[in-house]
């Protein structure tokens, strides 16, 4: 919300923003905050001297946004690093396994879901060997089964269901 | 006194049986095994386990879940001694030292030492847990919801106090998880709050798909990011594991003032075994006769830190089986684990469950003696293990993590919600935001928003009950003291030297 908002305004006057890890930070503190706010909006709130549902999260929300202001405004304050560059390659292949293994694991099964997610998982990492990943993935799958369904006896089913 | 035998004598009856010594000496092996290695630590690991020991008696989860703990403590020690590279965040300052005297020739006596002062500070340690633990669940009984409410935000200013980097920032992450835990249903009126109708939501976000987002998936990122370089091995020659009388003689002062200022550090809220290991370390090299020695493999630079940290790990356990409050983040943890097993953390734990109580507290002691016993000769295998290269390690800890976080609802919108968290907290972390005191936030929310509630409608609505209650003022005094402490620019210099690493 205000954090898109602000952004650009932001990134046009980066003088002024003298820790942008500060500013940013801060920035996306109250857009949380605003958004529970709007989330806990239709909650019922103090009713005398009790407590409604929505007093408490009403409550921390607002202290939040107060220090998410201070946060956003020691961005232009103090001195801090430059924002680092985000890495891309390895939350979205990680994110992507962890899709697919949601995604499968009650289709299609344990043996699937584990070894297939295995496999994505690999490509988060530049240094992946595929030979060796897959002989790893095979020998993970394996161990799973054996941990969780053998001797944790968990109710997972293991083959895809047809 | 007598009752403090009397009591041990349960607790040992407890842990002594087959299964209970079988769990503890899973949860020490493990704790060292993911102390060794770098870039898994305690808090991500017991995340993990935590699914697994659903299907345990409650007894048995909770001293194997102990035992990983204060196994990672010690198994960190390892790493640094041998490689360099700490293998837990409470092992770094073990480096300096540790790491010196293994070129030097004298790894062995650095890990016998390591071992030995671990022991001790384990022994002494789990006595001063098993006797605080009656007179603080007396105390604990004078406790209104207004006093449990003013001592969770001392400890809660404790963690922001003594962690790491920016105090605002630590205090706004707090504030963060106090929210995120508000998701889910009232617990008075049973409304849906904050869920946007998603089923899933109802239940509120589950504790272990939080703090595995936030810990274990955010880890792996970080640590992707990062080159192969630094898992490179110095394959130090581990002869001659036996210290000599002078190591012995010089270690010894260190060992006991290390596991005094453990245990006190370990009790506080907060503290926890980090800042105690470099408590220790910069206590030693300030009092120490020859501090230019300190850096150049001094042994008191190994013994100190290493009994500091172990201490902490066991006294850290005082205030949640005492109070129910969770001092730190892997305390949390055991909240958690407690709560899977439907135990309520707090002084009725001692009453109406002493077999847990007690059974627990000695499976420490057991479990350090094991320590012990399994890790002077499995060193070799330890070493052996840092080989494996972290592109195979990643992907399995992910699917270990995956069908962990899966097998606790059976929802596979756990595992989705955790990837959430996962990229959240790897945004924290580049925006140098501590993870820790959100999952800190997150555990207490709930309890917190309980007790706020209580004292409220009890003072009927009159907020400054909070500080006319003579404990409950004397608890936010403190809290207030530390914070204006802490925003001192003098003492604000000193916490930033003691975190230099």
């Amino acid at each position: 919300m205000s954090d898109e908002a602000n952004a650009p305004t932001g990134a046009r006057s980066l003088g002024v923003i003298r820790n942008p890890q500060d500013f940013y930070g801060g920035l996306a503190l109250c857009a949380l905050s605003l958004f529970a706010f709007w989330a806990s909006d239709d909650l019922p709130g103090m009713r005398g001297f009790s407590f409604g549902p929505g007093t408490a999260p009403r409550i921390f929300a607002g202290v939040l946004l107060a220090f998410g202001v201070v946060i956003t405004a020691m961005g232009f304050l103090t001195q801090g690093k430059p924002l680092e560059r985000y890495a891309i390659r390895g939350p979205f292949w990680i994110t992507v396994s962890i899709i697919v293994f949601a995604n499968t694991v009650r289709p299609l099964g344990l043996v699937f879901a584990t070894f297939v997610s295995f496999m994505i998982s690999g490509l988060a990492s530049p240094e992946t060997r595929w030979v060796e990943t897959t002989i790893a993935g095979v020998l993970m799958t394996a161990l799973c089964v054996l941990l969780f369904v053998q001797l944790l006896a968990l109710p997972f089913q293991l083959w895809p269901r047809f | 006194m007598h009752d403090l035998l009397g009591n041990l004598a349960l607790g040992f009856h407890v842990a002594a049986t087959p299964y209970n010594l079988l769990f503890c000496l899973i949860g020490a092996l493990v704790g060292t095994l993911i102390g060794v290695l770098p870039g898994i630590g305690s808090v991500a690991t017991i995340a993990m386990l935590l699914p697994i020991t659903f299907g345990l008696p409650p007894v048995g989860a909770l001293i194997m879940l102990a035992g990983i703990y204060y196994g990672a403590q010690y198994g960190g020690s390892t790493t640094s001694i041998l490689v360099n590279i700490p293998g837990e965040a409470t092992s770094v300052v073990t480096t300096l030292d540790g790491f010196q005297m293994a070129k030097q020739g004298r790894a062995g006596p650095a890990l016998a030492i390591a071992a030995i002062g671990s022991f001790f500070a384990g022994c002494v340690a789990t006595v001063l847990v098993a006797a605080l633990g009656a007179p603080l669940t007396s105390a604990a009984l004078l406790f209104g919801p207004a006093e449990y409410f003013s001592l969770m935000v001392l400890g809660l200013i404790f963690a922001v106090v003594l962690a790491k980097g920016s105090l605002i920032k630590a205090l706004a992450m707090i504030l963060a998880g106090l929210l995120m835990s508000m998701v889910g249903s009232d617990l008075e009126t049973g409304v849906g709050r904050m869920t946007f109708d998603v089923p899933e939501l109802s239940d509120g976000i589950g504790f272990v798909t939080v703090a595995m987002g936030v810990f274990g998936f955010a880890e792996i990122i970080r640590n992707l990011e990062g080159s192969a370089e630094d898992r490179s091995i110095v394959q130090a020659k581990v002869t001659g594991l036996m210290p000599t009388r002078k190591d012995l003689i010089d270690s010894a002062g260190a060992i006991g003032r290390g596991t005094i200022i453990g245990s006190i550090l370990g009790i506080l809220p907060g503290g926890g075994a980090v800042i105690a290991s470099f408590a220790a370390y910069t206590f030693e090299k300030r009092f120490a006769k020859r501090p230019e020695r300190f850096g150049n493999g001094a042994i008191e630079g190994v013994a100190a830190p290493e009994s500091a940290n172990n201490a902490a790990a066991q006294t850290a356990f005082i205030p949640l089986l005492t109070l129910g409050i969770p001092p730190n983040a892997v305390m949390a943890l055991m909240v958690g684990a407690m709560t899977i097993h439907g135990i309520v953390p707090g002084p009725q734990v001692m009453t109406k469950q002493p077999e847990l109580f007690w059974g627990m507290i000695t499976s420490m002691w057991l479990g350090n003696l094991m320590l012990v016993v399994i890790n002077l000769p499995l060193v070799g295998v330890w070493v052996s293990l840092l080989r494996v290269p972290y592109r195979l390690l990643y992907p399995a800890i992910l699917v270990f993590c995956y069908i962990g976080i899966y097998s606790i609802n059976n929802a596979p919108a756990d595992v989705v919600i955790a990837a959430v968290f996962g990229v959240l907290g790897y945004l924290l972390v580049k925006h140098e935001f501590e993870p820790a005191p959100l999952i800190l936030g997150f555990v207490l929310g709930p309890l917190m928003e309980e007790n706020l509630r209580r004292a409220m409608l009890i003072a009927r609505g009159d907020v400054t009950v909070f500080i006319t209650r003579p404990i409950s003022g004397t608890l936010i005094g403190i809290a207030v003291l530390l914070l204006v402490l802490a925003g001192l620019p003098m003492l604000r210099k000193r916490r930033e030297e003691v975190f230099v690493e």
